[in-house]
């Protein structure tokens, strides 16, 4: 029986390849119309390598980092298509957090309208207008976030990026603690979106859903258009680096616009298989 | 035999549960619910928040009260929000500078009063929150306050018929979740306005606003002298402001930076309302001042040039605002007429159970 059932399964998997095999060799002018997925893949790395939770890298400020903890927001998805049509996904639904730890890499966007989209735009964080929005708009965004250890632990606000781990310097042989909280507060709005083009056009079909794999830079954080030495951002008691406010909050924003880039795009598939 | 008892008592109140549910049977065990009537006093300020989407309905405020005196808000089960925020005191922790928490932890800040909250743009002497919505998050979450988590709240509350029913009558999804328990507790301290007082009975040309003399040059000197950080009728500008007080060395508290991080912003508390002044004893940030007297002789010989003093605080070089004893006096004539009785004493803020 059981048998039996796997094996209709493997038959329909197969017919649905075909058909979608014939979609493509089609000449004709299609006619797109409907709804299908899409997937945003945030594939975790540092400085070209793949980033594995307790292994080090040195960046370009000799300092080397051994990540702990890499959890992000992704919010506010819009998919662009080539005359600049855009689909702006549901606000309320377009709230994600990724995480290393969590093996939480997929951002599953559905009832995308049936279209081939050559752009991609999300925002890294919670925009202040969501936030002052209230609870009531945020839905249970705060418990998912509270639960990821994506806020803040004394005042009512998200942390946007979590990274976290231990590093050694010139100055310190010994590792030391490293926290970056990027974050939005009262005073700072460091919420930023970045627009990416997609190298293939992402094909969004009733029964086709692509899967966009973007490579996000952890190294970028401290370690791109500005640079955030930690070692010069110790506590006063030179045991801990910890970056959660003031003007290191802005050069990070700045920084993780620069930390996405669209590796691939896959067409035509299910769920993304690496 | 008891715990049967306990069923069917249980049972039947859910029957009448689902039979208020149908509303047309004109009977109704859960309340219907009906916008909360309440005004907004003609010499303030505009609102400062949003509650267009939480605005305070009857049932919506009866549960935000049974939620502010709810000792489960806390991990252990002992801390309710009352437990700090006392009423007679307009919602401070009297006799206390600086505030208990679970396990008899300590800390590092003076309760603030609850009232008018939402015509403030920000909350707490560091500005931790600046939505009416968010903030019960910041003391539920605090290690030395509350120490509890919003789901783990719901779960206990879930267990409570009552609350079923309360959540049930004030909310249209009816569920005991986190965003229906913030926003009953938005609705709640949305409607404890304090705008009773001699005071405002004086600007409003109402009976019983008759000022003293010694009083009204009280009100004349803190126009000149208080009210560009004590601004308007809410006599607060919600802004941030170092005022020159030496920081205690044991807490170390660095005010506004804990937030923002900036350098700039290190000893900024928020300016406090001084509504009901003369009931939230101790004052300042850390509550180390007991009376009015000391905190006007502090302001009169006590400011001192400490990192991002206030400028208003540094004129014509000279440190704080210079009184004489006779004008100390009058502020603090001026300042009792702040107090609202009614507001104290208003059983819609009562804990009833």
């Amino acid at each position: 029986m059981k048998k039996t059932f796997r094996n209709i399964l493997i038959a329909s998997l197969f017919s649905g390849l075909l058909v979608s095999c014939s979609n493509d060799d089609d000449t004709q002018q299609e006619t797109i119309e409907g709804f299908g997925d899409a997937e945003l893949f945030f594939d975790n790395g540092m400085a070209g390598d793949a980033l594995i939770l307790g292994g080090s890298k040195t960046n370009s400020n000799n300092e080397t980092l051994t990540v702990n903890r890499l959890n992000y927001i992704i919010s506010n998805v819009v998919l662009i298509e080539e005359d600049g049509t855009e689909y702006v996904y549901p606000k309320n639904e377009s709230y994600f957090i990724i995480s290393q730890e969590g093996d939480m890499h997929t951002v599953h966007l559905e009832n995308i309208p049936a279209g081939d989209y050559t752009q991609v735009r999300f925002g890294i964080g919670v925009d202040e207008l969501r936030y002052l929005e209230g609870e009531t708009a945020q839905q249970e965004f705060w418990d998912y976030a509270a639960a990821n250890n994506m806020t803040w632990t004394w005042s009512t606000g998200y942390r946007f990026i979590n990274f976290e781990g231990t590093f050694t310097s010139e100055n310190n042989s010994e590792p030391l603690q490293f926290q970056v909280h990027q974050g939005s507060n009262s005073a700072t709005d460091n919420y930023r979106e970045v627009t990416l083009n997609l190298p293939t056009t992402a094909r969004v079909r009733v029964d086709e859903m692509p899967n966009i794999h973007i490579i996000a830079d952890a190294n970028t954080i401290v370690d791109g258009t500005n640079k955030i030495v930690l070692s010069e951002n110790l506590n006063t008691a030179g045991t801990n680096a910890s970056i959660m406010g003031g003007e290191n909050l802005i050069l990070i924003a700045e920084n993780t616009q620069q930390m996405f880039t669209v590796d691939h795009v896959h067409n035509g598939g299910g769920s993304h298989q690496h | 035999m008891k715990k049967l008892q306990q069923l069917f008592i249980a049972a039947t109140a859910a029957m009448f549960l689902f039979a208020s549910c149908s509303k047309d049977d004109g009977y109704s065990g859960i309340p219907e619910d009906r916008p909360f009537n309440f005004e907004i006093p003609s010499n303030f300020p505009a609102m400062a928040q949003d509650i267009g989407n939480n605005m305070p309905t009857e049932n919506g405020v009866a549960l935000g009260r049974k939620l502010f005196y709810e000792n489960k808000l806390s991990r252990d089960n002992t801390i309710s929000c009352s437990f700090c925020h006392e009423q007679a005191y307009a919602f401070t922790h009297h006799g206390h500078d600086l505030s208990h928490g679970i396990d008899n932890l300590l800390g590092i800040r003076n309760a603030p009063a609850v009232q008018n909250m939402t015509f403030q743009s920000e909350y707490f002497y560091d500005g931790a929150s600046n939505g009416i919505q968010l903030l019960s998050i910041v003391p539920i979450h605090n290690p030395v306050e509350m120490d509890e988590s919003l789901p783990s709240i719901a779960a206990k509350l879930a267990e409570d018929d009552a609350y079923v029913q309360l959540f049930q009558s004030a909310f249209d999804d009816g569920e005991i979740s986190s965003s229906n328990m913030l926003n009953a507790l938005a609705q709640f301290m949305t409607v404890m306005i304090s705008a009773d007082s001699k005071y405002d009975k004086y600007v409003r040309n109402e009976p019983d606003g008759n000022m003293t003399q010694q009083e009204l040059d009280g009100l004349s000197l803190f126009q000149n002298k208080c009210s560009v950080c004590h601004a308007t009728d809410l006599f607060t500008d919600s802004k941030f402001r170092n005022n020159g007080l030496p920081p205690n060395p044991n807490l170390n508290d660095l005010g506004r930076h804990v937030v923002t991080g900036f350098e700039n912003d290190k000893y900024k508390f928020k300016v406090p309302s001084l509504r009901n002044v003369a009931l939230t004893k101790p004052y300042m940030h850390d509550g180390r001042f007991g009376s009015l007297e000391s905190v006007l002789d502090f302001y009169s010989s006590g400011v001192q040039e400490t990192q991002n003093l206030d400028p208003i605080l540094q004129q014509n070089n000279t440190l704080g605002i210079p009184l004489s004893e006779e004008e100390k006096q009058a502020l603090i004539a001026f300042l009792k007429t702040l107090t609202d009785e009614t507001f104290i004493t208003n059983p819609l803020f009562y804990e009833q159970t």
